[in-house]
């Protein structure tokens, strides 16, 4: 974005800028992307059925990145704690095939029932967040570990009771594993979905995570949504300007939260089961690192960083496997996807931003 | 800890209960979950001095980097992984018994010193976040180990043992069996007093350990991190290397994270390869914090209370939950969520101080121009 | 100066204990056999009982055909072995101290050609496990956040 704005300089300082704030991680981690997908072939991999993964990943996971977006802007910096918000989303999901609806229906009413979860949690979330600015991140990840672990004892002692949801022999307790077949397993990909040979694209995810996206860009275009960017990026400026600034955190941890809930929900009806218990742990960190290869920072991101971001950090976890197996027979993904994320997580710390203690 | 919380005498009662919430709490879970247990009491002081053994070395590399102004220092876990590393090679070698414990810590000490080196390079870059930062760190590392140990292991580095490798030819089996060094430092001069086996030599190591804690804590390189702990800018006045000083605490943690992990592992006679070290952090400086301390301030004391009370709840809470809810699943939930929901707590409470601390700074400054202004008029 | 020379001296310090603990805890198992040997074209009959003391411990019962087990650390080995010939016979003892090779994770004695004082070659052979057979391939499970464990 950088470089149009000073179009008037010379190329060469063109590309330079553009270098600089597209930044050296993200580059080699293109450049990892690219390798993959001029080798995918070469090792005998299909690659019309490396890409269909990797759009399916894109769609499956794009909405929990963009849930990162109006925390970053408000100045709350990572949403470390973005396994609170899947939660709501896991008691929408699993109060709305207990209550009995099936097919379309029951993705409708699952987001039905997460939304006031998700607003309530995000309330006490954003309160607390509110107490110990500039301690946000880590706080926010123990408050992620600590109501996924209160909800592993709730999942066990709530009244659930739909002999597909509970455990066979006791008849309570829920699955750590729900198949959502016919309740609303691929129902957003099942939607226009486009089939050309081997490569198959999911329309319906796609559409509806173009819908929330443009909802948040035209969010954050409107009076309230410039409103909060100000908190993000100068708090002192914007209280002087009248702005409440707790209020405006309050918002965006509250749609942060909704968003992770809705996120989950996609991601469910992609993956085609419910994960409970202790699966929300694993869910933060990816879409953190995610949000950050697409070149966003601990103070700033866009739409465009969930996007690019998204399909680079997926696109490197879905392809190394196969790519790896077939090349030189070890399986080395994992162990990089940690490096990776978790690297690019790091870089971005150490970044020297105007750190919002 | 209670002996240097215990008030001053103008202190209140609500204070002392204020300050020291935290392990109130705990004593409380503990007091009503023993008799829900029924464990016996010899059982349970068995258990204890155990798990002391066990715990006490590794929470103890905790204190060095919360007296620097460092915070929690997650990144324990990297000592961790280089005490097993080290314990890798030690049993491919058959080095048995105390040598092998001894070799292995030798060993240990310069992967800790690199990869302390590393962790507290990083740190240095991201100032004002480091507990978030060395968290994501132990998370890096974990990779980078896997990488070493699960690729690099066998096919780069020789192992000589089918035993410990995987039959795939490299890489380091899920677990790796330390049969032979098995507790062998916990039963020299072990004693039996009552039917309770109490660890003689691991316990000395321990109080050596706190005596080099203390008389570190008054030696120049110990005072210049205590400086730079209670405001950076000021040391670098006074002539302080802060970022050396800020590294040197890092690593000196690191190595002795590493020999409490080899201590620990010892004791339990096998090692997870792949899992020994993901949640040790988490679990020692919830420990710490159950005993009373606070991200910036943490004492000898509040190591004991804290390894006491904790693993009391540990031993007690899937049993006692069992006995309520008929679920041997709860009680482990609930003490996952207990660790969990104390750092929560503890790291809100330090928070909310420090930014306390910092509007009454504010309202003071304010106060201080306003004065001046009025003289100046 | 004095630093770099402090340095240097812990280093060589740590060295040199490691050094001492890579000799002095190297463990090993020995095995004991109570079974025939052939030698230059000369046959050795086993004994009809063999008892084996490591430090006064007993740690060995053979009788014929069998084989005991001791574990040692270091590279010296002194054990004494009662030998029975005939039942309730006269209980003859002998005391030896051997060589153990470094490198040798367990090595076999044969009891018998011990006793009648053959060179070494004779009766001590490193202990080959049997090669086991194609196991399953281990699966490891990298979980980040293994939390229920009881530790």
């Amino acid at each position: 974005m950088s470089d149009l704005r000073n179009a008037d300089a010379g190329w060469q300082e063109q590309l330079a800028n553009a270098y600089k704030s597209f930044g050296l991680p993200r580059l080699i981690i293109a450049g990892m992307l690219v390798v993959l997908l001029i080798a995918a072939p070469l090792v005998g991999a299909n690659f019309w059925m490396q890409i269909t993964n990797v759009i399916n990943r894109f769609s499956w996971n794009s909405v929990l990145v963009l849930a990162m977006v109006p925390m970053v802007h408000s100045g709350c910096g990572l949403n470390f704690g973005l396994p609170l918000g899947i939660i709501s989303g896991l008691l929408g999901a699993t109060i709305s095939l207990e209550m009995g609806f099936t097919g379309p229906m029951s993705f409708a009413m699952a987001i039905a029932i997460a939304t006031p979860f998700a607003i309530l949690f995000g309330i006490g979330y954003g309160w607390l967040l509110n107490k110990i600015k500039g301690g946000e991140m880590m706080i926010a990840t123990y408050v992620g570990f600590s109501s996924v672990s209160f909800m592993c004892m709730m999942w066990l002692l709530l009244p659930y009771r739909k002999p597909d949801m509970v455990w066979g022999y006791a008849g309570t307790g829920l699955r750590t594993t729900i198949s959502l077949e016919g309740y609303y397993d691929q129902i957003l990909a099942k939607f226009l979905q486009i089939r050309i040979g081997d490569l198959v694209i999911p329309t319906g995810s796609l559409l509806f995570f173009a819908l929330l996206a443009f909802m948040m860009w035209a969010f954050l275009h409107t009076k309230t949504g410039t409103a909060m960017t100000a908190v993000g990026s100068n708090p002192t400026f914007a209280r002087a300007a009248g702005i409440n600034v707790d209020k405006m955190r309050m918002l965006s941890v509250v749609l942060s939260t909704w968003l992770a809930a809705i996120g989950i929900l996609v991601y469910q009806q992609g993956f085609g089961f419910i994960q409970l218990y202790m699966a929300p742990f694993n869910m933060a960190l990816p879409a953190v690192s995610a949000i950050l290869i697409g070149g966003a920072s601990v103070n700033k991101a866009s739409i465009a960083n969930v996007i690019i971001g998204t399909i680079l950090f997926q696109g490197i976890v879905t392809m190394t496997p196969t790519v790896m197996n077939n090349a030189i027979h070890m399986d080395i993904s994992e162990v990089l996807r940690m490096v990776v994320s978790n690297g690019m997580i790091l870089y971005a710390l150490t970044r020297k931003t105007e750190a919002n203690s | 800890m209670n002996k240097k919380t215990s008030a001053p005498s103008g202190k209140s009662i609500t204070s002392f209960l204020g300050e020291n919430s935290v392990p109130i709490m705990f004593i409380i879970i503990v007091a009503v979950c023993i008799p829900i247990s029924g464990f016996s009491p010899k059982f349970l002081l068995n258990e204890i001095i155990t798990r002391m053994g066990r715990n006490v070395f590794l929470i103890l590399s905790l204190l060095i980097p919360i007296m620097a102004g460092m915070g929690l220092n997650f990144g324990m876990t990297l000592g961790a992984m280089a005490g097993e590393i080290a314990l890798i090679f030690v049993s491919d070698w058959q080095i048995w018994g105390i040598p092998g414990i001894v070799l292995a810590m030798i060993l240990s000490i310069p992967i800790s010193v690199l990869m302390g080196i590393m962790c507290g390079k990083i740190l240095n870059a991201s100032k004002g976040r480091e507990m978030i930062t060395s968290y994501i760190i132990s998370f890096f590392t974990n990779g980078l180990y896997q990488l070493l140990v699960l690729y690099m292991m066998g096919s780069v580095i020789p192992i000589i043992h089918n035993s410990i490798k995987l039959p795939r030819g490299y890489g380091i089996r899920q677990t790796v069996g330390l049969l032979n060094m098995r507790q062998s430092l916990d039963n020299l001069l072990a004693l039996k007093i009552a039917g309770v086996k109490i660890p003689v030599m691991t316990f000395i190591i321990i109080a050596v350990m706190c005596l080099v804690i203390v008389w570190f804590r008054r030696t120049k390189l110990g005072q210049d991190m205590r400086a730079v702990g209670q405001d950076m800018e000021v040391a670098r006045d006074a002539g302080i290397d802060v970022e050396r000083t800020r590294i040197i605490s890092i690593v000196i943690s690191t190595v002795l994270a590493g020999f409490g992990m080899i201590i620990y592992l010892q004791n339990m006679g096998d090692m997870a390869t792949y899992s020994a070290h993901s949640q040790i952090g988490m679990f020692c400086i919830a420990a710490l914090l159950v005993g009373g301390a606070s991200v910036d301030h943490a004492s000898i004391g509040n190591v004991f209370l804290g390894v006491v009370l904790f693993h009391l709840m540990f031993i007690l809470a899937p049993t006692a939950g069992a006995k309520i809810t008929g679920d041997t699943m709860i009680g482990e939930y609930f003490r996952v969520f207990i660790s969990y929901g104390v750092i929560t707590v503890a790291l809100v409470m330090y928070e909310t101080k420090k930014r306390k601390a910092k509007a009454g700074m504010g309202q003071m400054l304010e106060a201080a121009q306003r004065e001046e202004a009025q003289s100046d008029a | 100066m004095r630093k770099i020379l402090f340095r240097a001296g812990t280093i060589l310090i740590l060295l040199v204990i490691s050094g001492c603990m890579l000799y002095i805890g190297r463990g090993h198992t020995i095995y004991f056999d109570n079974k025939t040997l052939e030698y230059e074209g000369v046959k050795y009959d086993t004994i009809r009982r063999i008892n084996v003391n490591v430090n006064g411990e007993q740690v060995a019962k053979l009788s014929k055909k069998e084989r005991g087990l001791a574990t040692c650390m270091g590279q010296k080995f002194t054990f004494d072995i009662e030998v029975i010939r005939e039942k309730d016979g006269p209980v003859e003892n002998r005391s030896f101290t051997i060589d153990v090779p470094y490198h040798q994770d367990g090595i076999v004695l044969n009891l018998i050609g011990m006793m009648e004082g053959l060179p070494q070659e004779a009766w001590m052979t490193e202990f080959v496990p049997m090669p086991v057979v194609e196991e399953e391939e281990e699966e490891i499970v990298i979980d980040e956040f293994d939390v229920t464990s009881d530790r």
